[in-house]
């Protein structure tokens, strides 16, 4: 890396320059324009409220994942003999059945995925509303790793649907989602909300703002 | 360029994470800027091979009818034998009364690849033929608003791997076998990997302002 780079402190935000960028379509416009002139999506210097927004969702989401867990997301029937699995007896279930890979894709699936992105997204707001002093480029890494896993959590629901759709005869075997499943669902809705509301650039600002003010009383 | 401002501005880059202000480079094809203060992704070279998506497009919309039509899994158990689609996964848990979770894996299965194909075929339609008609403009412009949004609810990769999980797993105590709706959908979700690396939507957005 170049020593002579300035510090990442140091580097200019578009909202110093007085340009913003369109939500929508990424093209740079001074910040006077009210719409976009290339897709005319409404344009804000910053969205402040996406921090409560994204706060609620994100509440919302922990809230919900309680009832996903302790309550089973499958009903299955064999022989006559019920068993109701929830999320983590399902994936005991395979260990014991020797599937351990597929064991293993559950888990991240289904609880790993979900509790790191609660948690992690919660570190992140955290970091913004409470000017947490944490690294800004692990904030951001972390962020778009969640973005990008978020969607992952819903191979649990595709496999239920096709159990369901194929495991139907009567007694003999049988298998049905559990009331479980809906809450599941929304967890992975209230987060992915979480993330996309959010306006990530508020947590550069909110440290910029300190350092800034550090800057002038050295100054000074 | 009229504007005498359009120059310096298209020369300059936010960082949509961050907002720090990159001057745009050449770059080689391949290669993605990233955010030199948050290291998001910030540019690739906007270029896109319009035909070469449109003939990706073109494929991946003909799998997609014999993807949804036939069965994913077949199931043989003691004599029984029960098959089903990926509409038939989806409706079965709705049939449950799981609305939620049934209308979940309709749409990343099934309805919002459709819509992504679809998108980006009348959107390379549009930038071949239409570009100049202001009222394939205005549909362009909103076509390229939801593409994102459409993208993000688009999951045929975790409905492949879902398939193959549920495979094993019911494996265990039945036959299951897999078909000629299994080979289209993994044929689909690959063909779709494919156009979305081909794809550039900040190629798009740039053929609107190049033609205003
Ligand atoms: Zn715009
Ligand atoms: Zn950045």
């Amino acid at each position: 890396m170049n020593p002579n780079k300035p510090s990442y402190h140091e580097m200019a935000q578009g909202n110093h320059l007085n340009l913003l960028s369109c939500p929508k379509c990424k093209m740079v416009c001074s910040d006077e324009l009210e719409y976009c002139p290339r897709c005319d999506s409404e344009l804000a210097i910053r969205d402040e409220s996406s921090l409560q927004k994204a706060w609620a969702f994100l509440i919302t989401a922990a809230i919900l994942l309680i009832p996903a867990n302790i309550y089973p997301i499958s009903i299955i029937t064999k022989q006559g003999r019920v068993t109701h699995d929830t999320i983590f007896s399902g994936i005991l279930h395979t260990i014991h059945l020797g599937m351990i890979p597929i064991a293993i894709i559950l888990f991240i699936a289904s609880i790993l995925v979900p509790w790191l992105k609660i948690i992690g997204l919660a570190t992140y707001l955290s970091a913004i509303s409470f000017n947490l002093p944490l690294s800004k480029r692990f904030l951001m890494k972390g962020f778009h790793i969640i973005e990008w896993i978020g969607r992952w959590s819903m191979l649990d629901l595709c496999v239920i649907s096709l159990t369901v759709a194929l495991v139907n005869m009567g007694q003999l075997l049988d298998a049905k989602p559990g009331i479980a499943a809906t809450p599941f669902a929304l967890v992975i809705l209230f987060t992915q909300l979480a993330a996309k509301v959010l306006d990530t650039r508020l947590l550069w600002d909110r440290m910029e703002n300190k350092h800034d003010s550090n800057r002038t009383t050295k100054n000074s | 360029m009229s504007d005498s401002d359009t120059p310096k501005l298209q020369s300059i880059i936010l960082c949509q994470s961050c907002d720090v202000a990159v001057s745009r480079q050449a770059l080689p094809a391949n290669v993605r800027a990233l955010c030199p203060r948050c290291h998001s992704a910030l540019y690739a070279k906007p270029f896109c091979t319009i035909n070469g998506v449109l003939a990706l497009c073109i494929t991946a919309l003909l799998l997609y009818i014999p993807a949804n039509f036939y069965p994913v899994l077949e199931l043989h158990f003691f004599g029984s034998i029960r098959t089903s689609t990926v509409w038939e996964g989806a409706y079965s848990v709705i049939k449950q009364g799981y609305y939620i979770v049934g209308i979940a894996v309709a749409l990343g299965a099934i309805v919002a690849p459709a819509a992504l194909l679809v998108s980006i075929l009348l959107q390379v339609l549009i930038v071949k033929h239409g570009l100049h008609k202001p009222i394939l403009r205005k549909y362009f412009r909103s076509i390229l608003k939801k593409h994102l949004l459409i993208k993000q609810f688009s999951m045929p990769e975790i409905y492949v791997i879902s398939m193959f999980v549920t495979a094993f797993n019911l494996g265990d105590f039945a036959d299951i076998y897999m078909g000629i709706g299994t080979f289209c959908y993994v044929m689909l979700f690959i063909l779709m990997l494919f156009l979305q690396r081909e794809y550039n939507i900040d190629y798009m957005w740039e053929q609107l302002h190049e033609s205003q």
